[in-house]
């Protein structure tokens, strides 16, 4: 419990978060305030702390009451990074989470603004919207750009792999007649040997000789025999007839060192029995040359259709160079190339020349590890024609291959594609699209930034707009939102509602003066609160009314009769709000006043006499502020009484009031003309209610038109208890003056001067009242106007009005106490002159 | 036009240069001046007696060696290659020649004409010429196993070695066609034999059924021309009950008797650099590859690399511990008891005589070889 004194203690010396404090001290926070204190200290600490307190309070609205503020934080921000937060920006206030992420900003290191830019991400129509109308368009965007770029690639590589496919298919086609042309050549010797035999060697030279001559794709031309087969006594007899820079040369290749039956182009020819394109070879000889040879059988002559046995071969040699020329000729793409296999794999022609004779496609692949590029090589072998994809196995850039068989020599021409050019066209129409595209977005951006911002711009006027009106500034304009949309709807709307507030402060503000606040309040707040109608209820009324006030305005200028007024209800109005008197009516001078309803209140008797009591006391300083403003000297009388009547909004819906009716409301009325200046008189009920705080100066008896018998009516001069007001002594009992002084009289009936003035004389003043001598009979309660004559001719300016308290007769003269209600200044300060004098 | 190209190389290797040459003596005395030459002598002279215990072998007999392999350059010689370019050779104080072997060289009989110090030939035909009275004797057995095969295609039918009875099989001929002998008598064949003088076409434009061909060589030319191994039949010979040790090194016995010491120290150059060629793959087919582009044999690394590994299998078989370059006496009586079986050799020479390399513990064989005499 230690902490959490020490917190409420905090939250006092805080003053604002009293309610906090108060939170704190009941209830889960008390637990978990226990363990945020004396943990280790970090870069945010000291704000940290600071922020503890506030935490209590959020601790309390958190769903996870068992967790530390500090934990809770950090789950925050860690959820909030991870764009999965939404569970405690509702329940905590905004203030107070941007200071705790200032916090764990220091703490976890991270930059300020990237919070604060989460923050205004997730805290804002404008980017809300944007971001969802971007991410759907860039989603759009993304999946047609993505469709369309498959969709023609794959339109684009059907396309391409037809045309590889035709390339290699036409190329290889040449290829093809090339060695067939080449092959027909020593198929044709071979042929021609066999039918006409050739036996003498210079024709056999000149045969070969031609074939090297004639035949521009022919590099040389052998004919090698079986042991003995030509020129009996050699075992080995070849000759050969080779292009060289000087011309066409000769070589016999038999030789101790080449045994030409071990060749390939012998030993399998002849094995074979039929015509055979070698593997690529490097000759030694003779042409010492990177060649392929076309190897065709020779027989003996034969006899009766049947094939003679074999005698030695033909052979026809094509040099590499050659082919490597044609193929290399043909351009794929931009940067693509041709080559050509053997059956075995073989690189025959190849750009790189260090390929030929060494490597194949299989050793190749083999270095590179890479299955599909046997699984390639198999396939130009094995297959008339195909297209694959080949990655970057054998070039250094992704490509195709498409290939086609040679089938004379069953070589296979293959021609690389770099994927690159191939799908030239349709990346450059890809990169307009997604450029596009882009552009696209950006204009959707921007429009719907300013979409959102013209959305937004009124509502933020609107917002700046309520927090002035909740500040309690209704001097808004809103006219700059000009739209007719919802948001222009809300905004009239809202103009509309100020608009109502300014009325209702208005009348808050205008009937305030008259009414008390409770009953504007419940007035404008209270639902029914303006529903005609009441209820009976027992309050305590009370009546002010300033003596003789009526009859001094009529000799006063409007304007004093209004500042008049106006200071001396101000006071009165204020001192009853204090006491929560409900003001019923202002008559002119007159208050009628309730206690005990709209809201109930226990002592409404006791809080009406102290209200009254403290009316009575305030005025002198009224008077005396009259006096120095030369106005006339006024007293007060307040009649106190407490019943049961209707309360309730009286009168039509156009018009009506909180008011009090019933018959006691007239008997205060009745009861209030009984009271002097300066008296407060209550009624029997009220002081039955509060015998034991009033402190009454004396009792009288009244006898009150329409009520049977006498009433009861007590002069209060102070309250005991929680009010204690008393008012203060007055010299009341009159003196007699050195000499009496003549006065003029007139009586008043129903507040009205009568016409004749009778003659009298003073003989004796109080502070409040005076003896007067007369000789007709006054009746007592009766309102009388005197005016003060010092000599025949002269008279003190000014009035006196008062009533008659009671009447004696004496030597067939009259003699009148009269209390003095009202006096002018002149005669009030004559008045004191005299007693002075006395 | 290849001999040439070794020849060359073997003068002017800078690795290879010997100090002891006495013509480079002089060179280094005749030059500078006359007080500096004094010095230089002095010098010359304690350099020389510290030299002498190594290089004693070469200044009493630094005869001009010769080596050929029997075949052409490729990984199967890898050591030799590697010693060569490594001045393995040159640091044992030796001034060796390498050759070039290939079809139509015939390295037995080069040894035999006495044009060649050293070659490399099949224990089985090696065991034959002694047998036939050419004195030849084994330095060192560098393969342990016969790496032979006889590969057919798999849909030829072809699938023990009975089925190959009446089908037309490539064989090597010459020195290399015993082991071949001996599996068809062995198994009581009767096949069409046709002589195999080069490469695998004789088998891929088909006139063959079936082919002998070298585990390390042509079985991987055959895979490399795009048939893969499930498309293939192969008859391993030690499988067939003929598992001739090959590759060994060779001389005659006059020369080894003449300088043994030179002999060896030829012999474990050689197993020196088979070591480091093992040890240093990637290095040792540079070497391999220089050569065989210098011989122009149209191969590829990825064919080197295989015959590499290959040879390393078996030159050192999985599961034994025994150091390379070993005949021992019971592959040899093995060898020659089955050559003597198939009536191959008359009468199989004795071990001691024949092999002149190292035990398996190390020893020597020579001075057993000696006292036999």
């Amino acid at each position: 419990m230690a902490a959490a004194f020490l917190g409420s203690h905090a939250f006092r010396r805080r003053g604002r978060l009293v309610r906090g404090a108060r939170k704190t001290q009941s209830g889960p926070a008390c637990r978990i305030a226990e363990p945020v204190k004396s943990q280790e200290s970090l870069p945010g600490e000291a704000l940290y702390q600071k922020m503890r307190f506030r935490g209590k309070e959020l601790l309390a609205r958190s769903p996870f009451p068992r967790i530390p503020f500090r934990k809770l934080l950090e789950y925050w921000m860690v959820l909030a990074t991870q764009g999965v937060l939404e569970l405690s920006v509702r329940d905590f206030h905004p203030s107070l989470w941007r200071r705790a992420m200032t916090v764990l900003v220091e703490k976890t290191n991270n930059s300020t603004r990237e919070v604060q830019m989460i923050w205004r991400i997730r805290n804002s129509i404008v980017s809300k919207m944007t971001l969802l109308v971007m991410g759907g368009a860039s989603l759009v965007f993304a999946l047609v750009v993505t469709y369309s770029y498959l969709y023609s690639r794959e339109i684009i590589l059907n396309e391409a792999e037809q045309n590889a496919r035709n390339l290699a298919l036409s190329v290889a086609g040449r290829i093809e007649q090339e060695f067939r042309a080449v092959g027909k050549i020593p198929e044709g010797l071979a042929r021609f040997l066999e039918s006409q035999p050739c036996e003498r060697e210079r024709n056999l030279l000149a045969l070969l000789r031609g074939v090297v001559s004639d035949n521009r794709e022919i590099f040389g031309a052998a004919a090698a025999f079986e042991p003995g087969a030509f020129v009996k006594e050699l075992r080995a007899y070849a000759p050969y007839f080779f292009k060289t820079d000087v011309g066409i040369q000769y070589v016999q290749i038999a030789s101790p060192n080449y045994d030409y039956f071990q060749q390939d182009y012998y030993h399998i020819t002849k094995l074979l029995n039929k015509p055979l394109w070698t593997e690529p070879y490097f000759d030694e000889g003779g042409g010492n040359i990177l060649m392929v040879t076309y190897s065709v059988p020779l027989h003996w002559p034969s006899e009766q259709g049947k094939q003679g046995s074999f005698r030695g071969i033909i052979t026809a040699d094509v040099s590499l160079e050659w082919l490597a020329a044609l193929v290399n000729s043909v351009r794929v793409e931009k940067s693509g190339y041709c080559f050509i296999i053997s059956d075995t794999g073989k690189f025959v022609t190849y750009p790189r020349r260090e390929y030929l004779m060494a490597e194949s496609i299989f050793s190749i692949a083999e270095e590179q590890h890479s299955p599909r590029l046997r699984d390639m090589g198999r396939a130009m072998i094995n297959s008339i024609s195909g297209f694959e994809d080949i990655g970057s196995d054998l070039t250094s850039t992704e490509a195709f291959l498409a290939f086609a068989q040679i089938p004379s020599p069953g070589w296979s021409l293959a021609a690389v594609h770099p994927k690159e050019e191939l799908f030239a066209e349709v990346t450059a129409l890809h990169q307009r699209t997604v450029l596009l595209a882009a552009v696209g977005v950006g204009l959707l951006f921007a429009v719907s930034l300013w979409v959102a911002r013209s959305l937004t711009r009124p509502l933020l006027r609107m917002a700046d707009a309520t927090r002035k009106v909740a500040k309690g500034d209704l001097d808004i304009d809103l006219t700059a939102i000009h739209t007719t949309d919802e948001v222009g709807q809300l905004a009239r709307a809202f103009g509309h509602m100020v608009e109502g507030l300014k009325q209702r402060d208005f009348i808050r503000s205008t009937f305030g003066r008259y009414l008390t606040k409770e009953v504007v309040t419940r007035l404008i707040e209270s639902q029914d609160g303006l529903k005609l109608g009441g209820e009976a209820r027992e309050i305590t009324l009370m009546m002010s009314d300033l003596r003789g006030f009526t009859a001094l305005t009529s000799h006063m200028a409007p304007q004093d009769v209004i500042s008049f007024l106006n200071r001396y209800l101000g006071r009165m109005v204020e001192i009853l709000i204090e006491h929560r008197g409900i003001i019923d009516e202002i008559i002119g001078d007159g208050i009628l006043s309730f206690f005990g309803a709209p809201e109930p209140l226990e002592d409404h008797p006791a809080r009406a006499v102290a209200c009254a009591l403290t009316m009575q006391a305030a005025m002198a300083q009224i008077n005396a502020l009259n006096e120095a403003d030369g106005l006339a000297h006024l007293e007060m009388g307040i009649a106190v009484h407490t019943g049961t009547v209707v309360v309730g909004n009286i009168g039509s819906e156009k018009r009506s009031k909180y008011g009090a009716v019933g018959s006691e409301v007239n008997f205060t009325g009745r009861m209030e003309s009984y009271a002097v200046g300066g008296q407060v008189l209550i009624s029997e009920a009220t002081y039955g209610r509060i015998r034991d705080l009033v402190e009454v100066k004396h009792v009288m008896q009244a006898k009150m038109k329409g009520i049977p018998g006498k009433v009861m009516l007590y002069d209060v001069k102070g309250i005991k208890g929680r009010y204690q007001v008393t008012l203060p002594e007055k010299n009341e009992t009159p003196r007699p003056w050195p000499e009496r002084l003549k006065v003029l009289l007139w009586r008043l009936r129903e507040k009205v001067v009568q016409e004749t003035a009778l003659q009298a004389w003073i003989t004796h003043t109080s502070d409040t009242s005076a003896i007067i001598l007369l000789g007709s009979r006054l009746e007592q309660w009766e309102d009388i106007r005197l005016v003060l004559h010092t000599s025949e001719t002269d008279h003190v300016e000014g009035e006196v009005y008062g009533k008659v308290v009671s009447v004696s007769e004496k030597d067939h003269q009259y003699e009148a106490l009269v209390r003095l209600t009202s006096m002018s200044p002149h005669v009030h300060k004559f008045f004191r002159q005299r007693a002075s004098v006395a | 036009m290849n001999e040439r190209g070794v020849n060359e190389r073997g003068t002017n290797h800078p690795r290879h240069r010997n100090a002891c040459e006495p013509g480079k003596v002089d060179a280094i005395i005749g030059c500078g001046s006359q007080p500096l030459c004094g010095l230089l002598w002095w010098l010359l002279i304690l350099l020389m007696i510290c030299q002498v215990p190594v290089s004693g072998l070469c200044e009493s007999t630094s005869p001009r060696i010769s080596f050929m392999p029997q075949w052409v350059p490729q990984a199967q010689f890898a050591g030799y290659m590697v010693a060569y370019d490594k001045g393995f050779y040159g640091n044992a104080g030796l001034d060796v020649e390498m050759r070039t072997g290939g079809p139509g060289k015939d390295c037995f009989a080069s040894l035999s004409e006495e044009s060649l110090t050293f070659c490399t030939g099949w224990l089985s035909t090696a065991i034959q010429k002694r047998a036939s009275g050419e004195r030849i004797v084994n330095l060192a057995q560098m393969l342990q196993r016969s790496g032979l095969l006889v590969v057919a295609r798999a849909q030829s039918g072809i699938h023990t070695p009975e089925d190959l009875n009446g089908k037309r099989v490539g064989f090597w001929p010459g020195e290399f066609s015993v082991p071949g002998a001996a599996c068809l008598r062995k198994h009581r064949l009767r096949v069409d034999v046709v002589p195999n003088y080069t490469t695998v076409t004789l088998f891929l434009k088909g006139p063959v059924d079936a082919i002998a061909a070298m585990w390390y060589n042509e079985y991987h030319m055959i895979l490399n021309s795009g048939i893969n191994p499930d498309e293939l039949t192969v008859l391993r010979f030690p499988d067939m009950g003929v598992d001739f040790p090959e590759d060994g090194l060779y001389c005659r016995e006059d020369a080894f008797l003449a300088n043994p010491s030179m002999c060896v120290a030829f012999a474990d150059a050689s197993l020196k650099g088979w070591a480091y060629a093992f040890a240093h793959e990637e290095e040792a087919l540079d070497i391999v590859m220089e050569y065989a582009l210098r011989a122009n044999t149209g191969t590829n690394r990825a064919h080197q690399r295989w015959m590499l590994a290959r040879i390393k299998d078996l030159m050192l078989p999985a599961g034994e511990g025994r150091p390379m370059g070993i005949l021992t006496r019971q592959d040899y009586e093995r060898v020659g008891s089955e050559l003597e079986k198939l009536s191959l050799i008359e009468r199989l020479p004795r071990y001691d005589d024949f092999y002149k390399g190292r035990s398996a513990d190390g020893d020597r064989n020579q001075t057993a070889g000696s006292r036999s005499r």
